[in-house]
Formats: C-alpha cells, structure tokens, sequence
C-alpha cells in the first residue's frame, strides 16, 4: 500500500492511522453526524482514539464511562491496536429486543 | 448507505435484521424438526405504556452487519450451551408501529427444558450484547433513545 520508503531516510515519520468512526442512536442524534474521519497519530490505539474524540466531542465525553467501541464489527478492548482503514463504532448502551 | 439489512440462513440457524415485518409464522416454520419435541418461541411486541408514559411510535437503530454478526455468536453458544436443532433470531429496524414484534428468538431442542433455557439466555443476552437501540417517541411529542443496563 505505502510507498518504498527512500534509502536516505532510514526512519521515516510514521503516519498518523486514518480510522472511519461509526455514530449510531443518541451519539449520531447529539454530534449531528452518523460517521467521521477521524487521524489517530501513531502508534494508534482505541484508547488513543477516545481521547482524541473526548476532547473535540462533548457527547462523546459524557458517554465515555459507559461507551462501548467495535472494531471492524467486533467489541474491542481500549489497548486494541488501530490500524488505517479501521471501522471504528461507538457503541452507547444498547437496547434491542 | 449504511445497509440496513442483514441475513444468513442455514438449514439449522436463521439470522435476519430487516425493516420489514417479521414473519412468525415462518420462524415457527423453520423451527420444525421431527429432532425436537420443543420448540420455544420468543415474540418481543413493541408496549404502548412504559412507566405511565404513552408511546406512539417507536423505532430501532442498529449496526446492522456487526447486529447480524453478534447474533450470528449467540446462536453458536447457545448451541454449544443447550442441545439446540435450530434457532432462529430476527430483529426489525427502523419505525416498528405499537403492538408488533420487533424481535423474534426461537429455538427447537428435544425437550422443553433446553428450549426455555436457550431462548431465555438468547433474549436476555441480545438486550446487553447487540448493538441496536431503541428510540421512543411519546404521546406529548417528546423522544428519547432507551439506553439498556448493558
């Protein structure tokens, strides 16, 4: 997918992970979007991506303590790695039946 | 466009989310095997009356393939759990009018025993592991999403 990197730059600058952020029920309702780009800076993790959501999204914040967060449609831990291209849901309590 | 649909249907094991009317006729149906002399089904109906409140309408979000694929899981565990023939687990999204089913878990096992226990686990577990949600709207206008105990 990358590039080769040059010979003259043995230690090139790691990316930052592009991950695509999934809204649903009241977190689409109070961002007033149902998905968002978000670049987590490297070495990305779901943790990493919460705080950086926290911070730019007040919702997200006051969910933070019950929210729960799929990864490529699987419930992840926080220490779950990133990797670019990831689909990432912000899963709030749910409530099917 | 998010898909707003999801289905994988097996001779044993019968997964749909859909915004259309759920058949229970067709899931009893499915359920039928000369293996199994029970056959549980649970049919969850949307309520008029939560609390005192009156709801006119009510309607479920849902991550539908991640919602196909972790009902997907719990058909598996509970066959691994209980003696299970088949099972069957259909949920509906979007707007479900008062006194339809929004979900429908069925499972057939040689005795009544398994069958209840297995359904039951089924319903209580979907309620806390998948991910759709409920949005109420009430009688003087007002809506809010239902947030489950998890």
């Amino acid at each position: 997918m990358t590039d080769p990197a040059p010979r003259s730059s043995p230690r090139p600058a790691a990316e930052p992970v592009a991950v695509h952020v999934l809204l649903f029920s009241v977190l689409r309702e109070n961002i007033g979007q149902p998905a968002l780009q978000v670049d987590v800076p490297h070495p990305a993790s779901v943790a990493a991506l919460l705080e950086i959501l926290e911070a730019r999204y007040p919702p997200v914040a006051s969910y933070r303590s019950v929210l729960r967060v799929a990864v490529n449609q699987a419930y992840a831990e926080e220490e779950a790695p990133l990797t670019a291209g990831d689909e990432v849901a912000l899963i709030t309590p749910v409530s099917g039946g | 466009m998010a898909a707003r649909t999801f289905l994988r249907r097996t001779d044993t094991t019968w997964v749909q989310v859909t915004p259309e009317v759920l058949d229970t006729a067709a899931a009893d149906a499915f359920l039928r095997t000369g293996q199994a002399g029970g056959v549980v089904l649970f049919v969850g109906i949307t309520r008029r009356f939560t609390h005192g409140r009156e709801t006119v309408k009510l309607s479920y979000d849902a991550y539908v393939p991640m919602a196909g694929q972790e009902m997907r899981r719990l058909a598996s565990e509970a066959a691994q759990r209980w003696p299970v023939h088949r099972a069957c687990l259909l949920h509906r999204v979007g707007a479900v009018p008062v006194a339809e089913a929004s979900v429908v878990l069925g499972v057939a096992c040689a005795h009544r025993a398994a069958a209840f226990a297995a359904c039951r686990w089924l319903i209580d577990t979907l309620k806390a592991q998948v991910p759709i949600w409920k949005q109420e709207t009430y009688a003087d206008g007002s809506t809010e999403w239902v947030e489950g105990q998890g």
